[in-house]
């Protein structure tokens, strides 16, 4: 029994030279960390190109129906990668923060891939679990899969931990004229870090003289509790300790057929109604209109704005 | 006496089983066997927009109950990946902010004493026979559903299986004690020996796989065990709450369905249990390939968070094994119609792979 699961893990263990990333889910949740480390490790990285419309008008063909738009969009990243690379990294991620559980449809990411994209590529695949094991064993392990030696792992890993913490903290800094209405938009990080599904949003708020500011995963920990899976975990957090003083609407990026923000959309609408900041969904999907967005996000802040002027006047 | 009532939440006919061994409670058990339109309208109305079909019923369930005055709901808590996980808490905010005052309480995975015990506080001696009593029944049903489904797909007359099965868990539910239901257990052959059936015909055999709630509701699955049977097919639906009760305190852990051998099987194709039932329908699709049945049908919610996961892998697995597998996926506006044209269809593929093999 146990001398199976050795053997399955050897065949494995093979040389490539240009691996794959696809521009989706793990390339957001894990921001510049897998490229910088299968880049020092040698290796030729190709990342998917930036999503566009044809990238989901192609997710909607050859994607499972009921998958939600992320994971139809990881699949047309991968088909997109298809004889451009000799292997493709996807891996199994089962929790990104400690104490947490990840989204189960990530769990058979690789699974899926192979099955869908057996004849155009491998798939390499590690698991991440950081409920159980650190990132950097995942990492090392990932390395020992690709015949690196532990040495060069390790110089691969730090450069690569260092390179995901600037590119979190990069973020340009939020100007605050006075008077100008501060926006929170949260959303799971590769619905929020993808220029092509948040990209009009964030447009959109700025020609309408709204600080809109991303909701940011740089931080590490989070109470498990009410909300177990991670990102969202993060995310309930950070709407806990929003200061209604400071800021004057949440905007909450979902996608079609999320099944975690199905859940979890009600629990951020009651923190919210608690602190009176007003709270607006958008539901992303491959057939979105920028039209609809735009008028929603009109109306919103013009409300808002009414509402504050309306307060202001009365004092 | 006026004993306080109990909601429990839908499980097909194994609601029976369950009603009575909440009865070691000294509580009225409220239950239904089978969703109304009515109920699923309450529960589509209160629910989120997205959330899948098995949490709008089980929270119509407990509305309609909370209507009619009942105080406690039972729900399973569950430690998984799934949205089952929120289905207590969400439902217990729907109901106090729709004014119902209907505690959930949570069941299994809460330590040695669950709170329902602790609250109610049987006597050692009721727990016990409630448990062997419920036990006993859930085992019954499995026996009567699995002579249901071959017998269906030969009866002679149409309806027929399904009249001495409709007959038989009415007797079921007046059998209270241990040797009233081992009595009744000793009748099941003889019940469905009587129906007359075709002898000779080898029908077709199909498994339906998937997401558990939807298996066993009727009617969210549009009585897909019957339209089957009526299409001359012997179904086997894999969900068996034997079987799983088994799973769940980890007993028979060698037996053909236990926990690792379903994984070992699913091993090829899906390396992680991914949540909820995914890996049982994975590898249950591996065995019945293996095993030569007709065809699977793959059932599950619409956007069901693992169910949805592993369908690119079944996809794999129809490839790779030869076997059709129909994926299906059911909401609030499935229509029965609909769903009875596409059943003939895969039925009719099914019958043409028969012939071209020429069996």
């Amino acid at each position: 029994m146990f001398g199976k699961g050795k053997s399955a893990a050897k065949q494995e263990v093979r040389k490539f030279r240009t691996v794959g990333i696809p521009r989706a889910l793990v390339y957001y949740l894990y921001p510049a960390l897998w490229e910088t480390f299968l880049r020092e490790l040698g290796l030729t990285v190709v990342v998917s190109s930036p999503t566009s419309r044809k990238t989901v008008e192609h997710a909607g063909l050859i994607s499972e129906t009921e998958h939600c738009l992320p994971v139809k969009l990881s699949d047309a990243h991968l088909a997109e990668l298809s004889g451009k690379v000799d292997a493709v990294f996807v891996p199994r991620i089962l929790s990104t923060l400690r104490g947490h559980i990840a989204c189960p449809k990530l769990g058979a990411l690789p699974d899926c891939a192979r099955a869908q994209f057996s004849d155009d590529f491998n798939v390499i695949s590690v698991e991440i679990n950081e409920a159980r094991i650190p990132l950097e064993a995942s990492m090392a392990e990932l390395g020992k899969r690709l015949c690196a030696k532990v040495t060069d792992i390790q110089r691969a890993a730090e450069r690569a931990l260092s390179a995901m913490r600037t590119a979190q903290t990069e973020s340009k800094p939020l100007i605050r004229p006075a008077g100008a209405l501060y926006f929170l938009v949260i959303g799971h990080p590769y619905n929020l870090h993808d220029a092509f599904l948040s990209g009009p949003v964030f447009q959109k708020l700025e020609t309408l003289g709204v600080c809109a500011e991303p909701v940011s995963f740089s931080c590490r920990e989070a109470v498990p509790e009410p909300v177990k899976w991670d990102t969202c975990s993060i995310i309930y957090d950070r709407l806990r300790r929003l200061d209604p003083q400071e800021w004057h609407g949440v905007i909450h990026l979902s996608s079609f057929n999320c099944g975690c923000d199905s859940i979890v959309s009600t629990l951020y609408h009651d923190v919210l109604r608690e602190k009176k900041i007003p709270l607006m969904t958008l539901v992303l999907d491959e057939h979105a209109g920028q039209a609809g967005v735009d008028t929603r996000l009109e109306a919103f802040v013009d409300s808002i704005k009414e509402q504050h002027e309306h307060a202001a006047t009365r004092h | 006496m006026n004993m306080p009532q109990l909601a429990i939440e839908p499980w097909g006919n194994y609601s029976l089983a369950l009603a009575a061994s909440v009865e070691c409670l000294h509580v009225r058990p409220w239950t239904h066997t089978c969703t109304t339109p009515e109920i699923l309208k309450l529960g589509v109305e209160a629910s989120p927009e997205f959330s899948c079909l098995s949490f709008k019923v089980t929270t119509g369930h407990f509305i309609k109950a909370a209507m009619e005055g009942v105080e406690y709901g039972v729900m399973v808590n569950s430690q998984g990946t799934c949205r089952l996980r929120y289905y207590r808490m969400l439902q217990q905010k729907l109901l106090k902010e729709r004014g119902f005052n209907l505690f959930i309480f949570g069941l299994g995975y809460d330590g040695i004493k669950p709170p329902l015990i602790r609250h109610f506080d049987p006597t050692m001696n009721d727990f016990l026979r409630c448990c062997f009593r419920a036990r006993l029944k859930v085992l019954t049903i499995d026996e009567l559903e699995t002579a249901a489904w071959t017998r269906r797909a030969v009866e002679q007359r149409p309806g027929d299986t399904t009249r001495v099965m409709n007959t038989a868990l009415r007797d079921l539910d007046q059998a209270r004690t241990v040797p009233e239901i081992a009595a009744f257990r000793k009748t099941i052959p003889a019940r469905f020996n009587q129906i007359p059936v075709h002898a000779d015909r080898r029908p077709l055999k199909v498994a339906l796989l998937g997401e558990a709630t939807i298996l066993r509701n009727s009617f969210l699955n549009q009585n897909i065990e019957e339209v089957l049977g009526g299409l001359g097919v012997e179904v086997r639906n894999f969900f068996l709450l034997g079987e799983e009760m088994r799973n769940i305190f980890n007993i028979g852990l060698w037996s053909k369905n236990g926990r690792s051998a379903l994984r070992r099987l699913a091993k090829p194709y899906l390396g992680t249990p991914v949540g909820g039932h995914a890996l049982t329908s994975v590898a249950h699709t591996v065995r019945c390939a293996q095993e030569g049945w007709d065809g699977v049908i793959h059932v599950s919610p619409a956007g069901c968070m693992p169910e949805i996961s592993v369908r690119p892998v079944l996809r794999k697995i129809s490839q790779d094994m030869d076997i059709p597998v129909y994926e299906c996926s059911f909401d609030e506006h499935t229509s029965q119609v609909g769903m009875i044209t596409r059943l003939e269809a895969f039925v009719d593929v099914l019958t043409g792979r028969r012939r071209k093999k020429g069996l």
